[in-house]
């Protein structure tokens, strides 16, 4: 690919016209950042967030609740809008189908399952422990989707359909669970909204290395995927083990499922939007096309729970309903744009 | 082997299994009704069950039986035929086994409706289940509809639809008070707790009331298994079609999601296990119908037979439905039938 760019005047052309747009990408990521760590339910001045970062002093209200809660949940919105729209982007190309997304197949189902399980039996709310159920539950999912949809010859439909069919089965499951006990049903009725408040940095700090780990994975899957897409076979010949980089590219998605799900909750159609929108920037390429994901998986996420703290909202939606509210009717566009055609 | 019964006005042919079935069907769905009529906290003896029903019986065996445990059993009966119909309809009409209402969101949309009833008014969920299904119906056929109606396209934006009306759901539960909550997860996952005989009158007027309906889509309905290009040169009308079907089946859906809550999996099981026992490539849809009835009268028996904890029988659906779903997905994709 990159030779065919440097050849070629077009792509030149297109080549700068994206890293102008990264540049724009990043300084919007930037200011929105910003707003979000200026407004909420107490506006705080610029000039005490800047102390706040360079004479942090602990009487300070404002400054407490800059490092205590608007900094860490910024950083959770980042890592959970990336994260997501991220692996959205890696099963759209693993599957070859443009209405996959992690929240659809079932695989946040499987994930949630599993921290349900860990609060419902073990009595554990801690996510720095939930994070292993939810790679557990996210990965056994995963590969019951891929088997159920792609047993034979898959279509599109039906890999979304086993998706569908099995986020119902875990949805049903985890709220027998729920029904026996009281106090399970409380801590999940609020975690299942997808809600970014009340993150503290000690369990960021405990995820991050599954983040980390993810987003590895995920960035070696990318030029993975680059030679896949011009067909399996042609990237066997060029030498790539395709069983194993398909195993990569799910170990990838599993990762940052199963961190994001149990750092925020099941949050759906992030994963399923935002690539779409990346590869307006990016183009065909999946190495761009994974990290303008990242970028504008992240400032939606910014976007959403900033929204969710308008007065509109009674001041405190979680931003995963921000997210299923406007994910819905993405998704009704989405369909009706590509039509039967690309299905 | 078949018989075959000719009129002036109609012809039916009827095979010897699915008759066989049937009967076996039948006297299944007539000793677990008895059986359930007799077990529960409250045991009868042999006969006292019986006399009850013959009009005799003391007043505390006519209490327990006449206004708690019939109404129950043909709540549950009801709405299991109509989730079995439904499912069915659905199934054949979008020629997938996976497109039952309960996976393709109708059924999100009937317990959100009941939620808002619930938070706004305090009751009536029967009222806000029935809007809240057929403004989701509405919705979902108008944003379907792109040259005709396609069942696929109406699959994904069910799929769609449905998934943000379920995150408005949990939107609700968060926004009430841990009582209410409690209340609405029991009613979100199906329950059959505390029927009366109204519930009893409106799922079978319902019923009733559309069965000459079910009836009458029974016979293009089996053609729609067919290809598109086929269907039409048989000279049916494809989209009128389609959306008739859907609107039936929406309605019995809500039908019974009003009565029983959203019970998982009923719809979706009903109508290939009907289909597996009498293999003729029709819709069967009076089979998946007892079938449904089957499955939530055991669910509902069964979650009044655990002793202690009140576990509603949704959970039950869900127990039993979700391993049936498994299984029948990998049967049907070996054999390629999706």
């Amino acid at each position: 690919m990159t030779i065919l760019e440097a050849t070629s005047p077009r792509s030149d052309h297109r080549a700068s016209a994206r890293q102008i747009w990264l540049l724009t990408v990043v300084l919007s990521l930037l200011l929105l950042s910003a707003l979000s760590l200026r407004f909420g339910l107490r506006p705080i001045s610029w000039h005490s967030i800047w102390d706040s970062f360079v004479a942090y002093d602990a009487t300070n209200a404002n400054h407490l609740v800059l490092q205590g809660m608007r900094l860490p949940r910024l950083l959770a919105a980042w890592l959970a809008g990336a994260a997501l729209a991220g692996s959205g982007a890696l099963i759209q190309s693993l599957t070859r189908n443009p209405l996959a997304d992690p929240g659809l197949l079932g695989i946040n189902g499987g994930a949630s399952l599993g921290v349900i399980l860990c609060i419902f039996l073990l009595g554990i709310s801690d996510p720095a422990y939930f994070v292993w159920v939810a790679m557990g539950g996210g990965l056994i999912s995963t590969v019951l989707v891929f088997f159920l949809g792609s047993a034979g010859q898959g279509t599109p439909l039906r890999l979304i359909l086993a998706g569908a069919a099995l986020s119902a089965l875990f949805l049903a499951l985890g709220r027998s669970l729920l029904l026996i006990s009281q106090r399970s049903l409380d801590v999940y009725r609020f975690w299942v909204l997808g809600g970014l408040d009340g993150i503290e940095m000690a369990t960021l700090a405990a995820l991050l290395p599954f983040f980390a780990v993810g987003a590895a994975l995920a960035a070696v899957s990318s030029f993975n995927l680059n030679a896949m897409m011009l067909g399996e076979d042609t990237a066997r010949s060029l030498g790539l083990r395709v069983g194993l980089a398909r195993g990569l590219a799910v170990c990838a998605i599993v990762c940052l499922c199963g961190a994001t799900v149990s750092m925020a909750g099941p949050i759906a159609f992030v994963g399923l939007i935002v690539p779409h929108m990346a590869r307006r920037f990016s183009g065909a390429d999946m190495r761009w096309c994974l990290l303008f994901s990242a970028l504008l998986g992240a400032g939606l996420m910014i976007l959403a729970d900033l929204m969710g703290r308008l007065p509109v909202f009674g001041g405190n939606m979680q931003a995963g309903v921000m997210a299923a509210l406007l994910g819905g009717p993405a998704l009704v566009w989405l369909i009706r744009r590509n039509g039967r055609a690309a299905l | 082997m078949s018989w075959s019964l000719r009129l002036p006005f109609l012809s039916l042919s009827v095979s010897q299994r699915a008759v066989a079935v049937g009967s076996v069907l039948m006297l299944l769905l007539t000793l677990g009704a008895v059986l359930a009529l007799r077990l529960g906290s409250y045991a009868f003896s042999e006969t006292s069950w019986l006399s009850v029903l013959l009009g005799a019986g003391s007043d505390i065996d006519r209490m327990i039986l006449m206004d708690h445990r019939l109404p129950r059993i043909l709540t549950a009966l009801g709405a299991g035929a109509c989730f079995g119909l439904s499912g069915a309809m659905f199934q054949t009409m979008m020629r997938n086994p996976l497109a039952s209402p309960d996976v393709i969101g109708f059924n999100a949309g009937a317990s959100c409706g009941a939620l808002l009833a619930i938070i706004l008014t305090g009751g009536n969920v029967l009222l806000g289940a029935l809007v809240g299904a057929l403004f989701t119906a509405v919705l979902v056929v108008g944003l379907a509809w792109k040259d005709g109606l396609h069942p696929q396209r109406l699959v994904l934006i069910g799929l769609g639809i449905g998934f943000a009306l379920a995150a408005l759901s949990d939107l609700l539960l968060s926004r009430t008070d841990a009582r209410t909550a409690a209340d609405m997860a029991e009613w979100l996952i199906g329950t059959l707790n505390a029927r009366d005989w109204q519930d009893v009158w409106l799922v079978w007027s319902g019923l009733l009331l559309l069965a000459p309906a079910v009836f009458w889509v029974h016979f293009p309905l089996a053609r729609l298994g067919l290809s598109d290009d086929l269907t039409s040169s048989l000279g049916l009308r494809l989209s009128p079609l389609r959306l008739g079907i859907t609107g039936l089946g929406i309605l019995l859906a809500a039908l019974a999601v009003c009565t029983a809550g959203p019970l998982p999996f009923v719809a979706f099981a009903a109508g290939p296990i009907a289909r597996a026992l009498v293999p003729n490539g029709r819709p069967a849809l009076l089979g998946a119908a007892v079938i449904g009835a089957l499955l939530v009268l055991a669910a509902d028996t069964a979650s009044r037979l655990v002793p202690s904890i009140q576990l509603p029988a949704g959970v039950f659906t869900a127990l039993i439905g979700g391993p049936v779903m498994i299984w029948l997905l990998m049967v049907q994709f070996r054999k390629g039938k999706l």
